[in-house]
């Protein structure tokens, strides 16, 4: 009878442990990627960002997953439109059920999208929206793994005013991100180098002819023109400002404050008018790497063919960010999600380890982005051999500028 | 100086709108619908024009016919398709032409988009110059060799175009259904095959405006709504089906959009032609050249 007994139970024991595998597999991890797949919104930055989460989620597939469970990242498409990104949102947390939500990368999807998150009090990873009005509203669920605004205009102002330049004129997008760039860059000029003169000029993302932006510069140059525009647009207005003769010139530099370079697709729709293009970026080979990073890296090359750019690492490390959450949690539950993320250290693959708790531009942000400033000076130049103007942590150096003849 | 830089920008790109416009006028004058797939007639020229030249290593004066071949296959096409029913043994559907026509276009237009996206990428992709020299000052205008080029041979097309519908008996047969489709018919014109002749006309035409225009404004999969837009206002402004009307309507767009946006604001660039459209359609409700201008 006892010997019976035991034989069930083990029989029991053996179909629970062949079952519990089977089980993890149907009882995944469901994490919400709300990002832009189809026009009119960035398709560029939405592939970009799913490449990221795709490789990481298949990295720590690959060795079990987390707390014993798969890791499912559930996609909707926003097309860049923010009442699509808060439907879409709505349908994750509600319908989807998703324990986290990451990836938003167009700040004005996200400015619609973290309400959501709020309101259900779900975490809210920020991939890429870079408007500090993201974090300015103090929401506890959101948290920013993403450049912000006041870095880039803060970095960018200093730049100006180390370069020793009278006149600057900007040509940003009309988006939270453009507009929210150019007015913050003026802002800190004014603070900072007042003696520089300064405006900026708001052109439309889906134009496609800025020419009639561009013709009235000819007649009077600035000594830098500052690009907060992303592309295809960025692309089209550098092509028009290089076919107007107007910059890159010996006498104006185009100052580009988003790292066009970064993208795949840079030199195939700028060609020659990219050649000088000086670049505030947020990726360099020259920065420091994590083991992780640099098996991402590898394993974008192997399924893309592209060099590893800082979006696809911003990508992975939304999603980090919400794995070691839950295994510091070791939990899903929402609440014990978001006090882990707020507390613990997190072992980032760019050097992120907390976020602030000051209110403002600073809240739940990783502060310490790290940023480059390089030179393009030759046609198709890849990254790795660009100049750097401003290395990792140094300082930026005019000197090593180069001009057209 | 700015002002005859701007008029001559604005000219030259008066000149790609009027070209990607007329065909739209073409297909409203004799079908009286509004094809909201137009725009992305252009996007396969654009398209078929770039993926040619660079990844077949083709030269970019065979990809630009190769460019027309594939807008009015399209166009062809679609007439045979999709549009045929609206006049052709289904009577029944007549009195819901226009929803028909509506839902259609605009669902043939997701579909492409979606297409290229999927199959092509979201990547744009910046088209190989049609000629060798880049920026050159012609006085005190600074252009391209790429836009000099392009805007000859779209102006050279319009011109074709204007003496093929005057001057040719297939050009005569499209006027004639423009005016009177039955009446055509009775007079022997098999206007079945006049329209699908028009479709093959606007298809090639736009997508020839976007292959001229690949070189500067770096197709991407959603590239059709920036001309579909701008020629939607050019045929109403111009006189719903007038080709005529489009033609001198998208130059006005195009000089307007120049000078009103450095000397008023760059922000309502898109605005000014809407705002033009509004001001003439308050004193010539049918547009510049409506009524009078409806033969083709």
């Amino acid at each position: 009878m006892i010997v019976s007994r035991i034989r069930s139970l083990a029989t029991l024991a053996a179909a629970a442990g062949f079952a519990l595998p089977a089980l993890a597999q149907q009882n995944p991890i469901l994490i919400g990627v709300s990002l832009t797949q189809s026009p009119p919104g960035s398709v560029v930055q939405g592939t970009q960002v799913k490449d990221g989460m795709e490789i990481l989620k298949d990295i720590v597939n690959a060795k079990g997953g987390v707390l014993g469970r798969q890791i499912r990242i559930l996609y909707e498409d926003n097309q860049g439109i923010p009442e699509k990104g808060r439907a879409a949102v709505e349908k994750l947390i509600s319908s989807d059920k998703v324990v986290a939500l990451a990836g938003g990368h167009q700040s004005s999807v996200c400015l619609a999208e973290i309400e959501v998150a709020h309101r259900l009090k779900v975490p809210y990873v920020n991939t890429n929206c870079w408007s500090d009005d993201v974090r300015k509203r103090g929401y506890p669920e959101v948290f920013n793994t993403s450049p912000y605004n006041t870095l880039v205009s803060s970095s960018m102002a200093s730049t100006l005013a180390t370069m020793g330049v009278k006149r600057v004129v900007a040509f940003a997008e009309n988006t939270d991100y453009g507009i929210g760039q150019a007015k913050l860059t003026g802002e800190m000029l004014k603070q900072n180098a007042p003696q520089i003169e300064y405006k900026y000029e708001t052109l439309d993302r889906t134009s496609k002819d800025f020419t009639a932006a561009v013709l009235p510069l000819r007649a009077n140059p600035p000594d830098v023109i500052v690009l907060s525009m992303l592309p295809p647009a960025a692309y089209l207005v550098m092509n028009q400002v290089y076919e107007q003769g107007v910059a890159p010139s010996a006498k104006t530099i185009l100052y580009d404050g988003a790292g066009l370079a970064d993208y795949p697709d840079f030199w195939q729709n700028v060609k020659e008018s990219g050649k000088y293009l000086l670049s505030f970026a947020l990726y360099h080979p020259q920065m420091k790497q994590t083991p992780l990073a640099t098996q991402i890296a590898a394993e974008y090359k192997k399924r893309t063919g592209s060099d590893i750019n800082r979006l696809v690492l911003q990508a992975a490390d939304s999603l980090e960010l919400v794995i070691q959450g839950i295994e510091t949690a070791k939990s899903t539950d929402a609440d014990k999600l978001i006090k882990a993320m707020q507390t613990m250290k997190f072992d980032s693959l760019r050097g992120i380890s907390n976020f602030s708790t000051a209110p403002g531009h600073s809240y739940q942000q990783w502060l310490e982005v790290p940023y480059v400033n390089y030179e393009l000076t030759a046609e198709k130049q890849p990254i790795a051999q660009t100049v750097l103007i401003q290395a990792p942590g140094q300082k930026f150096d005019p000197a090593k500028i180069v001009r057209p003849k | 100086m700015l002002a005859l830089d701007l008029l001559i920008n604005g000219l030259i790109y008066g000149c790609f709108y009027a070209l990607t416009a007329v065909g739209l006028a073409m297909i409203f004058g004799v079908l009286k619908v509004v094809n909201f797939a137009h725009g992305e007639f252009f996007m396969i020229g654009a398209y078929t024009y770039v993926l040619v030249s660079l990844k077949l290593g083709v030269s970019p004066w065979i990809a630009l016919p190769g460019a027309a071949i594939a807008g009015a296959l399209l166009g062809w096409v679609v007439e045979r398709l999709l549009m045929r029913p609206l006049y052709a043994g289904y009577a029944s559907w007549g009195f819901m032409k226009d929803e028909y026509a509506v839902v259609v276009t605009f669902g043939l237009s997701l579909l492409l988009i979606n297409l290229v996206d999927k199959t092509v990428g979201p990547y744009s992709f910046r088209g190989p110059s049609l000629v060798d020299f880049g920026r050159f000052a012609l006085g005190p205008v600074m252009l391209t060799g790429q836009k000099a080029i392009a805007a000859l041979v779209a102006v050279a097309l319009m011109v074709g175009l204007a003496l093929f519908i005057r001057r040719s008996v297939w050009g005569l047969q499209i006027q004639a259904v423009a005016q009177n489709r039955l009446g055509a018919s009775l007079a022997g014109i098999d206007a079945t095959r006049t329209t699908s002749l028009i479709f093959v006309i606007s298809g090639a035409l736009a997508a020839l405006s976007g292959a001229l225009l690949a070189p500067l404004v770096n197709p991407s999969p959603d590239i059709g709504a920036f001309p579909a837009i701008k020629s939607f206002v050019i045929v109403v402004l111009g006189g719903m089906g007038s080709i005529w009307g489009a033609m001198i309507a998208a130059l006005i767009i195009g000089v307007a959009e120049a000078f009103f946006s450095v000397y008023i604001s760059y922000d309502y660039r898109d605005a000014f032609g809407l705002i033009v459209l509004v001001a003439v359609l308050l004193f010539r409700p049918q547009g510049l050249l409506g009524e009078k201008g409806r033969e083709l």
